[in-house]
């Protein structure tokens, strides 16, 4: 699970849909009092800092669902995670857990030398993820563009939603008090004009935080934080900074920005761009994706090779998660591994036919770790797996009645669909349907 | 009342009117056959509330006249079971029963009034025209295996009957496929009716019907059609809804025109079939100058590749269909030779026989 001490990275080559409308939409907006065009469909037309990005990462989300069930252990430190006795480790600690100095990926052995009054409960994924199909549900209230990040972690898009649902300080706010209210579980909320902004402002404030990041505030609300928060900024990146004498965003934000180029190369062209809080990534709903991967970079740099295989398989549980949940099959199973020197080594295997299991996604990914990778292999910062190569379409049967009328049909269920694309499913219905609960 | 009949004089209408007889039905009296003598005839009638059967006989000796119900399967079983030609049956209908009596078998079965039974109502003809069995029996072979079933658009589950002065004609569609057959024929009334006669109803009536030139009766009136066979009655309810305006769909204009020897075609079909996806069962259909390449595909990667000669000189042109739909559609077609006339991959195709287009398939096609 995720957790401060690790930073998870959500690989999606992305192909994003421009629509067109017609005469029709424009017809359909003016009657609604809607503007025309939509503002950040368009990217092109209209400035991305227009847009409001919400962060949602779940505190101690597999400790929190199963400390729910039992709330008396809700006062002792709990974990979820492997055995003690066969190398386990801790997937997710609640806060009083963490007190003890316990965090994801360490041992459950040690995490019990430092406390040994610790709950260590097994993991359950099948339940923690039907909560997250209910936490999806909340956030589809508000906006279909949706780019799920772990089961517990999301990325929201809600620009096009403000108009319907207030603020966006207001949806945050509607979102958190749902998931308190309806899942009794507690989200760490960030809200931002982009991605980058919206999961720092996410993490500062955690547990229970809220965070708001406005664009006049964002220069006062990335200065004192350190360089190390900044994506792409890891152990080696951080020694960097150390002997530039940068400690943190306020201070790389007054260096002379060509030094910072020198040093860094191309990544130092987009620390300085994250600096000054720009990010123009998108908000990737899962149906656009072309591949769907997960990846985690460790604090400390892992080489015992059982550690590495349970965390491929977190890995491979994630993404069997959400390409079940899209309902895409893949046939292309990818791995990642970028070793201590920053080598990055990629393997990958085409099965036969399309899958959406584990089970089949991670015998592949063993086979590869295992297989097509040299052993033993050196410390490790990074894994990730992915998934791509999704089956076609299923073939449509044309309907002939259709196929007449279809000219007029199209053009309204275009209009509707983009609709409720940018505005979510209840924001029109036609006159025919019953109304929706 | 008494009747003495022939094993096999009885039995042939028992037949017919049983096929709508079902064997589950939620009221007993459905289970049963109406059986009434009247004038030195038998008259069988069986129901099932949408299509009501009726076969008469005349080849009897009956003592008196009556009329009472019978389970009818076990009355039909109970008939077969004697030998064929020279047994003679003895029916006695008494109070609640009735016996059945041949050589030295002795079957007592029980009885419902005839008065439960539910006779449809008389079909006060609003309209009455006169066609050829063979005529109404080549119209529905050609078009019935279009009808939809159990389709929401509840009026596609049967098939329109259209009468115009001097053609009848019959369209199926169940919204992917149209079958469109006309046939020429005289009809002496005013302008043209239309009629759905459900897919049920359609079943049993091609199973009555016959190749002969004998004549019959069709009776309309808004609610039924009645079909006079001579010594059967078909009636049926009428589907109460609008058939869709089936010239609409029909493409006209196409340009592209392909023409095969029909039997080549439907091997060629069939046997690429085999390995088609059980669900979708798409074809792909790759038309260029006098070559038709048909591929398909299954979810296994297996691939089936078939290469056709036809007759086309026009540019190439690929399109997805239900194989099944292709087949079916050259499967009634009876020439020789067929027609396909395209258009481009997302419209729809019409295949006839070469030369006549009084039988015409309209088949959408499938994207792939």
């Amino acid at each position: 699970m995720r957790c401060s001490h690790f930073r998870w990275g959500t690989g999606v080559i992305a192909a994003v849909g421009h629509g067109c409308l017609g005469g029709a939409g424009y017809q359909l907006a003016l009657w609604l009092g809607l503007k025309w065009p939509p503002r950040s469909r368009f990217m092109v037309l209209h400035p991305l800092s227009t847009r409001r990005i919400i962060h949602i990462d779940m505190d101690a989300f597999y400790a929190s669902v199963e400390i729910r069930e039992r709330p008396e252990l809700a006062a002792r430190p709990v974990v979820v995670g492997g055995r003690a006795d066969g190398r386990g480790v801790v997937a997710a600690a609640n806060y009083i857990a963490r007190r003890f100095g316990i965090h994801s990926a360490m041992p459950t052995a040690t995490a019990l030398r430092l406390c040994p009054r610790l709950v260590v409960l097994p993991p359950r994924h099948g339940v923690y993820a039907g909560v997250s199909r209910q936490l999806h549900a909340i956030f589809g209230r508000y906006t279909p563009q949706i780019e799920p990040l772990a089961l517990d972690e999301a990325f929201l898009d809600i620009t096009a939603s403000e108009r319907l649902f207030g603020s966006a300080e207001q949806i945050a706010r509607a979102i958190k008090q749902a998931i308190r209210d309806e899942l009794a579980l507690v989200a760490s909320v960030g809200v931002a004009p982009n991605k980058f902004l919206a999961k720092l402002a996410g993490d500062v404030d955690k547990p229970d935080g809220f965070v708001v990041v406005t664009e006049e505030g964002v220069e006062r609300f990335l200065a004192p934080l350190p360089v190390s928060r900044i994506w792409g900024v890891g152990k080696v990146a951080a020694q960097g900074f150390e002997r530039l004498g940068i400690r943190t965003i306020g201070q790389l934000r007054h260096y002379p920005p060509q030094l910072i180029r020198e040093h860094f190369g191309n990544s130092g062209e987009q620390f300085l761009r994250l600096a000054q809080g720009l990010d123009e990534r998108p908000v990737v709903s899962e149906q656009e994706a072309k591949s769907i991967s997960n990846e985690t970079t460790f604090t400390a740099d892992i080489s015992n090779r059982r550690v590495l295989r349970d965390w491929l398989h977190a890995l491979t549980e994630q993404v069997a998660w959400r390409l079940r949940a899209q309902q895409l099959k893949g046939r292309t199973v990818h791995l990642k591994v970028r070793l201590a020197d920053f080598t990055t080594l990629t393997r990958s295997h085409s099965l036969e036919s399309v899958t959406d299991t584990t089970a089949e996604i991670w015998q592949v990914v063993q086979t590869l770790f295992e297989q097509r990778l040299m052993h033993p292999l050196p410390a490790v910062r990074l894994l990730g797996v992915g998934i791509s190569n999704f089956s076609p379409p299923p073939p449509r049967q044309g309907d002939l009645f259709a196929a007449v009328d279809e000219g007029r049909q199209r053009r309204i269920d275009t209009v509707l669909d983009e609709m409720k694309a940018r505005f979510g499913q209840g924001v029109i219905r036609r006159g025919k349907a019953p109304p929706a609960e | 009342m008494k009747i003495t009949i022939n094993r096999d004089s009885i039995l042939k209408p028992l037949q017919v009117v049983s096929g709508v007889v079902e064997k589950r039905q939620s009221l007993p009296i459905l289970s049963n056959v109406l059986l009434v003598v009247e004038d030195l005839k038998l008259t069988l009638t069986g129901t099932d509330l949408e299509v009501e059967l009726t076969a008469s006989t005349s080849d009897l000796q009956a003592n008196g006249s009556g009329e009472i119900t019978l389970p009818a399967r076990k009355f039909m079983d109970i008939c077969k079971s004697f030998p064929e030609t020279s047994s003679t049956l003895d029916i006695l209908i008494e109070e609640n029963k009735a016996i059945i009596r041949s050589g030295k078998s002795r079957f007592t079965l029980t009885t419902l009034p005839a008065t439960d039974f539910p006779s449809s109502e008389k079909v006060t003809a609003a309209r009455e025209f006169i066609v050829t069995q063979a005529t109404l029996k080549h119209l529905i072979e050609q078009t019935h295996f279009c009808m939809a079933n159990q389709d929401v658009r509840y009026y596609l589950n049967g098939l329109l009957l259209e009468m115009n002065p001097t053609l009848i004609r019959a369209v199926a569609t169940d919204g992917h496929r149209l079958a469109l057959s006309e046939q020429k024929c005289e009809i002496k009334s005013g302008d043209s009716t239309q009629i759905i006669i459900p897919r049920k109803g359609i079943m049993e009536l091609n199973r009555l019907l016959d190749d002969a030139d004998t004549n019959c009766t069709v009776q309309v009136n808004p609610n039924y059609v009645r079909i006079n066979l001579g010594n059967t009655i078909f009636t049926s309810k009428l589907i109460d809804g609008r058939f869709p305006d089936y010239e609409r769909v029909i493409p006209k204009g196409g340009k592209k025109i392909v023409t095969a020897n029909r039997e080549l075609l439907r091997q060629g079909l069939l046997r690429a079939s085999i390995l088609s996806n059980e669900k979708y069962r798409g074809v792909r259909m790759n038309f260029s100058p006098n070559l038709l390449r048909a591929t398909v595909n299954n979810p296994e990667q297996e691939e089936a590749i078939e290469e056709i000669d036809i007759n086309y000189q026009d540019e190439e042109l690929e399109i997805g269909f239900n194989v099944s739909y292709v087949v079916e559609a050259l499967n009634s077609i009876k020439s020789d030779e067929v027609e396909i006339t395209l258009m481009d991959p997302n419209s729809s195709c019409v295949i006839t026989a070469l030369g006549d287009d009084s039988s015409r398939y309209v088949v959408m096609p499938m994207r792939l």
